[in-house]
C-alpha cells in the first residue's frame, strides 16, 4: 500500500462545519432536511437553515433585475474599472477565494477589510506591540487543567467550544468565566463551569489580574482575582480564552494584558492564550494576503507602493467618511452581515440568501457557492495553526467566489485592452 | 520539434564531473538532450563568456507555513523601504509583494529565480497544517518545492516510544505521516524538547529523559533515522539538534552524531550548534570539533545556517529554545505557540550586529565550518532563511567563501576580539566554482534523491542558471544572465520574463496501513483533527499547489 488516496466510492468522508472558526469535523449534515446530525450546535443549525432550497434565488441580478452571469460579471467589471478607490469588504470566502482576490485587489488598488475587521485588528495590534503565546484546540483538550474565559462563556457564540476543549462536566479542566458586573450571562452556563463576576470593565479586570499574577497588585490577595491568580500559578497548563469579536473599542489593550499574564506565567509554569475569532473567513483571507504580499489586510497596492494602514483602512470608517467610491462585498457563507446599504456602486458576491439585500440601484448581485456546502475549500481554524479542508455536500450549480473573481479580473483586463 | 542550444558556455556540472568544459547544451521539451543529429530546428542563445550550472537548490529555507506567516504578521514595520511603502513592481508579470527578510511568497519566488535558484524546500511542516505549507509553496511562483514533515515531538510518537512499541509500527507511523502530508522527508526539531516544554521542562540534553515520557532525544533520533532507512526515503533524517544557541552545545551535537550509530542523517543549521565555552566570555567556536566529526562520519551531511549582519526574524519550531532566547528579541516582541499535540513554534525578531562579540563569532563559526569540512558533497550552503539572514544574501556568502582577501577585509571590521582571535584568520582555503556548484545544487539534489535535478547531464530537467563571468563573485551570483526552468526562460539579467507554476516534490514510501486504526483512536480520544482530514490526496495537493506538477521522488529499496 502506498498513498492515502480515498478509496473510490466511499460515502462516509467526514464533513467540516464551515460556519464558525472551530471548524468541527466530528458531526454531519443531513442534506435532505438540512439538519445537523451528531450535534446540538445552535449556530450550525441556524446557518444550515439558510440552505433550504425553496427559499433561494440563485440567479444573478443587476439593479434587482435578473440577468445572466456573464452580463453581471461584465457590469461588475465596468463598475470596478470606473472606481478610483474601491473597497473590498465582507471577505466571507475561503483560501481559494482569497487567492483569486489578491490579483484583483492589486489591479484595482482596492482597500481590503473583512466584515470582522475591527475584531481582527484587536488581535493583530496586540500581536504587533508585544507578541503572544498561544495554543490550539487539541492542545487544550489534551493538556489544560485550568481554562479562564475572559468576558463571557465561549459557548454562547461557539456552542461546541466546551466539547472541543474537553471542558465542562466530566472534563479534565476547571473552567472559570471571568466577567464584568452588569453583563448578562446565565450564571450556570454549563455544569462544571464557574462564573466569577467582578466590578469594573474588562480593561480594569484584565489589568488587575495581570498585576495580581505578576505579584504587583496593591489589593488583597484574598479577593477573587488574587485567588484566581494563585490558581493560574498553581495550574500545570493554564489557558486564557477570549473572543475578539466581543471586545469593546480599543480591545487590543485587553488582549495585550492577557498576553502579559501568559508571559508572566510562562516564566515559572506553563500557560497559553487561545483567541476565538476570525469568523466567516476573516482570518483566512488575512493569512492568505499576508503570505502573498507580506502584509496583512488593511493594505492596498497604491501608486506609492504597498500601503499598510491598520487604523485608516477600516472599512466602516471608510464607508462612513465616503472615502471610497465602489464596494465589492463578498459573503459566501450566508452567516456574514448583509452588504451595507450605501449609496455607492456595489458588487455583491454572496450566498443566494443575500439577494434581497442586493436589490438597490447600481448593484450587481452574483450568487456564489458556499465552501463546505456547495463546494470544497479550506479555512483556518480559530487557533490559526490548522488549515481545515471543507467538503461539498451537494451540487448547488453555483460558481465559487474564486471562479467569479478570476472571470472578473479577466474581464477588467479585456476591457482595459 | 524545436531544440534550444545554449552555445559556448563553460559548464560546471559536478554530478557528471564536468569542471569548466566549453560545451553547448541542448534543450528539448524541458529536458537536456544529447546534441541532435541535425533534423530538428534549433534556436540559439549565445552564452559564451558565461558559467553554466544547474539551477540552484536550497534544501533548508523557511518559505512557507505557519511560523513564517506569523513572522510576517508580527513585524509589518519591517515591510517597508526606509520611510516609504515597498514600491509596486515595474514588471507587469509580477504582483506586488514585499521583499526583505520576510518576503511574501510571490517575492520569494521572483527573488530566488532571479538569483539562479529553481527549487527550495521548506524544512518544518506540521502534519496538522501541511495544507497551509503546500498552499504557501504553491503561491511561490516558478520554484519547485517540497517540505519535510516534523516528527519526534508529537505525543503519539513519544507515547509509542515510551511504551516500547515495535520498531515496525514506529516505521509505519512515520510512513503514514509522510504519505498523509505529501512530505519529501522528516525533520526532528530539538528531539523531544518541544513536547517537554509543554510539560514545563526547560532543558533537554541528548541523553536526558523527557520529564513525562521518559525517553531521550538519543532514542528519538535513532528511531526516526532507522524508520526512514527502512522506508527507503532518500533524504535522511533532517535534524535540528538539541540545545540550539547554547554555549557548549557542541557536546549535544557530537552526542547526536554518536546516537546515529552510523545511520544516515542531515544535521541542519549546524552553525547554531557548534559553540564551545572557552574564553573570557564562555562562548567560543567549536567549528573545528564539528568539522572533525563530520569528516570522520560519512553518514552525516550538514547545512550551515550562516548568519548575516542586519535585521531578521528567527522562526523556529523549537519553542523551548525560542522561549529561552525571547529576552533577546529586537524589536522586543515575540510569538510562541504550542501546537496540536505535535509541534510548536517560536518567532523572535533579531538583529545580528557586527560589533557584538557573540554575533561576530557566530559569523566566523559559520564560515569556518564551510571551510573546514573536507567533502563538499556533504555541505549545503544555507542561511537557514530567514533565521541566519535572508536567502538574498547568498551571493555575498559565496564571495566570502571564494575570496580570501574579501573575507579578511570583512573579518577585520568585526568586534575586535573576534577580528583578532578567530580561527578563521588562519584559514586560507578558497572554494572553487566547482565546490560552490556542489554546495548549491549537486549536493542538495543528491541528498534529496532528486536524480534529474542539480545536474546538466542528458535527461536532466532543464533547470539552468547562466552566470556571466565576473571576478566579483557576489555580483556574478546575484544576477545571472539567463535562468531556465524546465527549459523555459524565466529570468534575464535579474528580470522575471515568465511565471510558470512550480512543481511539488514528495515521496510516497510503502508502509503497513494497519497503523491507521491506532491513529484514528488517538485522534478521536484527544479531540484532534479527524484522521481523514489529515491526509491530503493527490488531487487536493494539486489544488493547494496551484495546479503545479506533482513530482514524486522514488524511494530506494527498503533496508531492514
Amino acid at each position: 500500500m502506498s498513498a492515502l488516496e480515498p478509496p473510490p466510492g466511499r460515502a462516509s468522508v467526514p464533513w467540516t462545519c464551515p460556519f464558525c472558526p472551530l471548524l468541527c469535523d466530528t458531526f454531519g449534515v443531513d442534506t435532505g432536511a438540512w439538519a445537523l446530525t451528531g450535534s446540538e450546535c445552535g449556530r450550525a443549525r441556524a446557518a444550515l437553515a439558510r440552505f433550504n432550497a425553496g427559499t433561494l434565488s440563485a440567479q444573478a441580478q443587476i439593479d434587482g433585475v435578473v440577468c445572466d452571469r456573464d452580463a453581471a460579471i461584465a457590469a461588475a467589471a465596468r463598475m470596478l474599472a470606473a472606481s478610483r478607490q474601491p473597497l473590498f469588504g465582507g471577505l466571507g470566502t475561503d483560501v481559494a477565494g482569497a487567492r483569486a482576490l489578491y490579483p484583483l485587489a492589486c489591479r484595482t488598488g482596492a482597500i481590503c477589510d473583512p466584515a470582522g475587521g475591527a475584531a481582527l485588528s484587536h488581535g493583530s495590534r496586540a500581536l504587533q506591540d508585544r507578541g503572544a503565546f498561544t495554543t490550539t484546540l487539541g492542545e487544550v483538550h489534551m493538556r489544560a487543567d485550568l481554562i479562564v474565559c475572559i468576558g463571557a462563556p465561549p459557548s454562547e457564540r461557539y456552542p461546541e467550544f466546551p466539547r472541543r476543549c474537553g471542558a465542562g462536566a466530566g472534563g479534565a479542566a476547571q473552567v472559570v468565566v471571568l466577567k464584568p458586573a452588569g453583563t448578562v450571562v446565565a450564571e450556570a452556563v454549563e455544569p462544571g463551569i464557574e462564573v466569577v463576576t467582578m466590578d469594573g470593565d474588562l480593561f480594569d479586570i484584565a489589568a488587575t489580574l495581570a498585576a495580581q499574577v505578576a505579584g504587583r497588585a496593591a489589593g488583597d490577595s484574598a479577593d477573587p482575582l488574587g485567588v484566581l491568580a494563585a490558581r493560574l500559578h498553581a495550574a500545570r497548563y493554564a489557558v486564557l480564552v477570549f473572543e475578539t469579536g466581543r471586545l469593546p473599542a480599543h480591545g487590543a489593550l485587553i488582549v495585550e494584558a492577557i498576553d502579559r499574564i501568559v508571559a508572566t506565567l510562562n516564566q515559572r509554569t506553563r500557560a497559553a492564550a487561545l483567541p476565538l475569532g476570525g469568523d466567516d473567513g476573516a482570518s483566512t483571507v488575512d493569512a492568505v494576503f499576508t503570505w502573498m504580499s507580506g502584509l496583512p489586510l488593511r493594505t492596498r497596492a497604491a501608486p506609492v507602493g504597498l500601503e499598510h494602514e491598520p487604523v485608516r483602512f477600516d472599512a466602516q470608517r471608510l464607508l462612513a467618511d465616503q472615502a471610497v467610491d465602489a464596494l465589492l462585498w463578498i459573503a459566501s457563507f450566508g452567516t456574514e452581515p448583509a452588504p451595507p446599504m450605501v449609496d455607492l456602486p456595489r458588487v455583491v458576491l454572496g450566498h443566494p440568501g443575500f439577494a434581497a439585500a442586493a436589490q438597490g440601484r447600481a448593484t450587481v448581485f452574483i450568487p456564489v457557492s458556499t465552501p463546505g456546502i456547495g463546494s470544497a475549500g479550506h479555512l483556518f481554524r480559530t487557533d490559526g495553526s490548522v488549515l481545515m479542508p471543507l467538503r461539498a455536500v451537494r451540487d448547488d450549480g453555483l460558481p465559487t467566489v474564486a471562479d467569479v473573481l478570476k472571470r472578473l479580473t479577466q474581464a477588467l483586463a479585456e476591457q482595459a485592452a | 520539434m524545436t531544440v534550444l542550444r545554449l552555445r559556448g558556455g563553460r559548464i560546471i556540472d559536478p554530478t557528471n564531473a564536468v569542471d569548466g568544459t566549453l560545451r553547448d547544451l541542448y534543450i528539448r521539451d524541458g529536458r537536456l538532450v544529447e546534441a541532435p543529429l541535425g533534423e530538428a530546428a534549433i534556436e540559439e542563445i549565445d552564452v559564451s563568456g558565461c558559467i553554466v550550472m544547474a539551477g540552484g537548490i536550497d534544501l533548508h529555507t523557511h518559505i512557507g507555513g505557519g511560523k513564517v506567516n506569523l513572522a510576517r504578521l508580527l513585524v509589518p514595520e519591517m515591510q517597508r523601504t526606509g520611510p516609504n511603502p515597498i514600491a509596486l513592481p515595474d514588471n507587469p508579470l509580477e504582483l506586488a509583494s514585499c521583499g526583505g527578510c520576510l518576503p511574501g511568497t510571490l517575492a520569494t519566488g521572483y527573488r530566488y529565480v532571479e538569483m539562479g535558484y529553481t527549487a527550495a524546500f521548506e524544512p518544518a511542516m506540521m502534519a496538522c497544517n501541511a495544507r497551509h505549507t503546500h498552499m504557501e509553496m504553491g503561491d511561490t511562483p516558478i520554484l519547485d518545492h517540497g517540505a519535510y514533515v516534523m516528527l519526534g515531538n508529537d505525543e503519539l510518537f513519544l507515547q509509542m516510544l515510551s511504551r516500547g512499541e515495535d520498531p515496525q509500527r514506529m516505521r509505519d507511523y512515520v510512513g503514514w505521516t509522510i504519505n498523509a502530508t505529501k512530505a519529501m522527508g522528516v525533520k526532528v526539531v530539538n528531539p523531544g524538547g518541544i513536547s517537554a516544554f509543554k510539560f514545563n521542562q526547560r532543558k533537554l540534553d541528548v541523553n536526558e529523559n523527557h520529564v513525562h515520557w521518559q525517553v531521550t532525544p538519543r532514542q528519538i533520533v535513532q528511531t526516526l533515522a532507522q524508520a526512514l532507512r527502512e522506508l527507503g526515503v532518500p533524504h535522511p533524517l533532517h535534524i535540528h539538534g538539541s540545545n540550539l544557541g547554547v554555549a557548549g552545545n557542541i557536546a549535544s551535537t557530537l552526542d547526536t552524531i554518536a546516537a546515529l550509530e552510523g545511520l544516515p542523517a542531515h544535521l541542519t543549521h549546524v552553525q547554531f550548534h557548534a559553540y564551545g565555552t572557552d574564553g573570557p566570555k564562555k562562548f567560543s567556536s567549536a567549528a573545528l570539533q564539528l568539522a572533525e566529526a563530520v569528516n570522520a562520519h560519512a553518514n552525516v551531511s550538514i547545512d550551515v545556517g550562516q548568519i548575516m549582519f542586519g535585521q531578521t526574524v528567527t522562526a523556529s519550531g523549537d519553542t523551548m529554545r525560542q522561549h529561552a532566547q525571547s529576552g533577546l528579541a529586537n524589536p522586543r516582541k515575540w510569538i510562541g505557540a504550542d501546537i496540536e499535540c505535535e509541534a510548536g513554534c517560536g518567532v523572535v525578531p533579531f538583529r545580528y550586529r557586527d560589533q557584538n562579540f557573540i554575533n561576530a563569532l557566530q559569523w566566523a563559526i559559520g564560515l569556518e565550518i564551510f571551510l573546514l569540512v573536507n567533502d563538499p558533497w556533504r555541505v549545503v550552503l544555507t542561511t537557514d532563511h530567514p533565521n541566519g539572514g535572508p536567502f538574498t544574501s547568498y551571493p555575498h556568502l559565496i564571495r566570502l567563501l571564494m575570496d580570501r582577501s574579501f573575507r579578511a577585509e570583512q573579518l577585520a571590521k568585526l568586534h575586535p576580539d573576534v577580528a583578532a582571535n578567530a580561527a578563521l584568520n588562519s584559514i586560507t582555503r578558497e572554494l572553487s566554482l566547482y565546490e560552490i556548484a556542489i554546495m548549491t545544487r549537486a549536493a542538495p539534489a543528491r541528498l534529496l534523491g532528486l536524480k534529474d535535478r542539480g545536474h546538466l547531464g542528458a535527461g536532466a530537467a532543464a533547470d539552468i542558471a547562466v552566470y556571466r563571468e565576473d571576478p566579483n563573485r557576489e555580483a556574478m551570483f546575484a544576477t545571472p544572465a539567463f535562468v531556465f526552468k524546465d527549459g523555459e526562460l524565466v529570468a534575464c539579467a535579474g528580470r522575471i520574463v515568465a511565471v510558470p507554476v512550480g512543481g511539488t516534490h514528495f515521496v510516497a514510501p510503502d508502509y503497513d496501513r494497519g497503523i491507521e486504526a491506532m491513529l484514528r483512536k488517538h485522534h478521536a480520544a484527544n479531540g484532534l483533527v479527524n484522521v481523514d482530514h489529515l491526509a491530503i490526496g493527490r488531487d487536493e495537493l494539486c489544488g493547494c499547489c496551484n495546479g503545479g506538477r506533482l513530482l514524486p521522488a522514488s524511494c530506494f529499496e527498503a533496508q531492514s
